[in-house]
């Protein structure tokens, strides 16, 4: 395989740096702090990232607008709750589980959906999502409707206690990164280019050869996928999952993540997702005002950067210069 | 009002510089959160303005020789932004106790925090069963079906109803009303004769009122929101039905009568809180609130005030040693707690509260409160 060359090849010092700052800065930093509630925020960015990213995989690459999201993340939350409760099956079993369940799900939905374009499809999503939150909140005797599901096991793998602030980020910053790397090699590739082709002019794609549909089954499967992973992580680090939290107000804050961060780009979501999340925190001490001020700060950047905070092309030039991705130099071989 | 608020806000974030500052002057913190903004809104500002009374009230009464603060904090009764402020609280070591969150599933995942690190929980409506079970650090003082079922058996074993229908609607508060209702009925000697359960959206009740009163029922217990009941009261009212309608304290609304109109008359229901009580602390409250804050306190402004009050209470008792698991200790013996929403008590080992609950009858178009 010609990728593994590259990354044999040299080393990005980008992602050496960002690998200190996640795994060693940030984890210095927090326990110097000793703050169980910063670590909480930077954990709950973490997963959110992972969210932002699959998003972006959708919407930033593909461009299939998704606006149920969060119930895909909802299902990821409660197949972790349901079968470690139930089943009393340890997080590594549960969190790939999750994934599997949300990203099979994510194949059925998108089957019959994938024909459907632009408005129809982000329309489609909205009536699934509400499907999905429905069905959380009505079959009682699966899901425990109304009441949520409660006492969710911390994170314990092989009986190792990964349930203290600085173990438990650690254990999600690393998956985190993994699917960082994952949304990276599917964006940054022939494969992200074919994506971006079909977001384009889906039947100049056609044309030229690529399989559309089965494009965006897969893209929608694997960004699913993601999301279940999110939840599972999302359930065990709280500890109680209810379908209230799984509403449509919350793909919309996913979605307004990617804007904001940038469409299409891979670090523009983990930007989003980290300035919507940490400014109101960041704003208590204004008060009330505070969700107001994130609203403003959000149309300012929508109104200045309408590409995002950190857009498509920096992403993609970052990407080329900083981490080689496909592209080796010496032979001319790779995608521009 | 707002001068009081920021101050006390100012003072809840500047409080840890502050500790130093006047050391020789102690001072007592306490969290609430709670949502300030969002689609709850109404509801935190209720309890805001209910705890800056009793919080007011009780530092001017000078009952323990240092000032009691709370620290406000907005969750939007939002899951990410509840177990975040947790953590705050749970970091802040000033904090002795906490009060909140509004919803449910708020509560229960701060709950999880406040277990895991050992700080008191005390909501003023968290309603879930499995609330107070995450672990002895919760408490909560809202009465549910559990408590209210029962009362309701007895009070229509008392006036002699030995039959009973039961109404109500089809989700998971729905069946808790008929559960509790039910057992406790049928503890007193009484018998169910029939149980319907509608589903929401479903106003017609002439076929459930035709069927039930072929049982030949003494009383009817309804378990449903008012705008449901005014249709039935209504309609039980058009089929000329004469047993007694006995109802849930969710009633306790006068749009209920207003919609109803002459079908509501001698319906009977209890409730915890009764704006228009001729007590004389619950007229105090309701009338400074209405000072205040140019508004008429509700059961929600009613609840939060007697859970300030049973948190400022248990402060009181643990004084001069206020510490998490004191104040947790002395919050679990709380016991009659002359409140505005009835006599509390907290059960020591459920964390469950038990109110007297106020028995109420319409009569004349107005809620009457009877004399036990």
């Amino acid at each position: 395989m010609r990728g593994a060359n590259v990354s044999d090849r040299r080393f990005p010092p980008l992602a050496i740096a960002l690998g200190a700052a996640i795994f060693v800065l940030v984890p210095l930093g927090l326990s110097l702090a000793d703050s169980g509630y910063f670590f909480r925020l930077a954990i709950v960015t973490l997963i959110f990232s992972i969210l932002a990213l699959s998003m972006q995989l959708i919407t930033g690459v593909a461009g299939l607008l998704s606006l149920g999201h969060a119930a895909i993340y909802g299902v990821g939350a409660y197949t972790a709750a349901i079968l470690s409760t139930r089943l009393g099956l340890g997080p590594l079993l549960t969190i790939p589980l999750s994934g599997l369940v949300s990203g099979l799900l994510g194949i059925a939905l998108a089957l019959p959906t994938m024909r459907l374009v632009s408005i129809y499809f982000a329309v489609a999503t909205l009536g699934l999502g509400e499907m999905i939150y429905v069905t959380l909140l009505n079959w009682v005797s699966f899901t425990e409707g109304p009441l949520g599901i409660g006492n969710i096991p911390p994170l314990r793998p092989l009986g190792i206690d990964l349930s203290g602030p600085l173990a438990t980020y650690l254990f999600v910053a690393v998956i985190t990164a993994i699917a960082a790397v994952i949304v990276h090699r599917c964006t940054h590739s022939y494969y992200g280019n074919a994506l971006r082709a079909v977001r384009e002019d889906d039947q100049c794609a056609d044309a030229m050869g690529l399989n559309v549909v089965r494009l965006k089954i897969e893209v929608f499967a694997i960004a699913c996928f993601l999301a279940g992973i999110a939840g599972a992580l999302w359930a065990h680090t709280t500890g109680y999952v209810n379908p209230g939290d799984f509403r449509f107000a919350e793909s919309i804050l996913i979605l307004a993540m990617v804007v904001v961060g940038g469409l299409g780009s891979v670090p523009g979501a983990i930007i989003g997702a980290a300035l919507l999340l940490l400014l109101p925190e960041a704003l208590r001490a204004v008060g009330e005002v505070r969700i107001l001020m994130v609203g403003v700060v959000m149309f300012l950047c929508i109104l200045f950067l309408p590409r995002g905070l950190f857009g498509e092309v920096s992403a993609l030039s970052l990407a080329r210069r900083q981490l080689g991705a496909a592209w080796q130099q010496d032979r001319g071989v790779g995608w521009r | 009002m707002t001068t009081t608020r920021r101050t006390l806000l100012l003072a809840g974030a500047a409080l840890p510089l502050a500790g130093a500052a006047v050391a020789q002057q102690r001072t007592v913190t306490l969290g609430y959160q709670l949502p300030l903004t969002g689609e709850f809104s109404q509801y935190g500002e209720r309890f805001r303005n209910s705890a800056i009374m009793a919080l007011d009230a009780f530092n001017r009464s000078g009952r323990i020789p240092a000032q009691v603060n709370i620290v406000f904090e907005d969750t939007r009764s939002d899951p990410r932004e509840a177990v975040a402020v947790a953590r705050k609280f749970v970091d802040n070591r000033d904090i002795v106790a906490v009060l909140g969150d509004f919803s449910s599933s708020a509560a229960i995942q701060a709950g999880r925090v406040y277990a895991e690190a050992g700080m008191p929980q005390l909501s003023q409506t968290a309603s879930h069963p499995d609330y107070v079970k995450i672990s002895p650090w919760q408490f909560r003082n809202i009465t549910t079906q559990a408590y209210e079922g029962p009362h309701v058996a007895r009070w229509m074993a008392a006036n002699g109803v030995k039959r009973v229908a039961v109404v109500s609607i089809q989700n998971d508060w729905g069946q808790s009303v008929v559960s509790n209702f039910a057992d406790a009925f049928k503890a007193t000697g009484g018998e169910v004769v029939a149980t319907q359960m509608y589903n929401p959206g479903n106003r017609e009740f002439r076929a459930v009122l035709t069927d039930i009163a072929r049982q030949r029922p003494d009383a009817i217990y309804i378990g449903m929101f008012y705008e449901d009941g005014a249709a039935f009261l209504q309609q039980r009212r058009q089929l000329n039905i004469r047993a007694p309608v006995y109802g849930t304290s969710s009633m306790y609304e006068p749009k209920l009568i207003e919609l109803a109109g002459p079908g509501a008359e001698g319906m009977y229901l209890s409730t915890s809180f009764m704006a228009e009580s001729p007590e004389a602390h619950v007229k105090a409250y309701v009338e400074e609130y209405k000072r205040r804050f140019n508004s008429e306190p509700n059961m929600f402004s009613a609840q939060a005030f007697d859970a300030v009050n049973i948190m400022l209470e248990a402060i009181a008792r643990a004084w001069p040693d206020v510490t998490r698991q004191r104040v947790r200790d002395e919050l679990a013996r709380t016991k009659d707690f002359p409140g505005v929403t009835g006599a509390t008590t907290f059960d020591p080992e459920t964390r469950e509260p038990a109110k007297t609950l106020a028995r109420m009858r319409i009569q004349d178009g107005k809620f009457t409160l009877i004399q036990n």
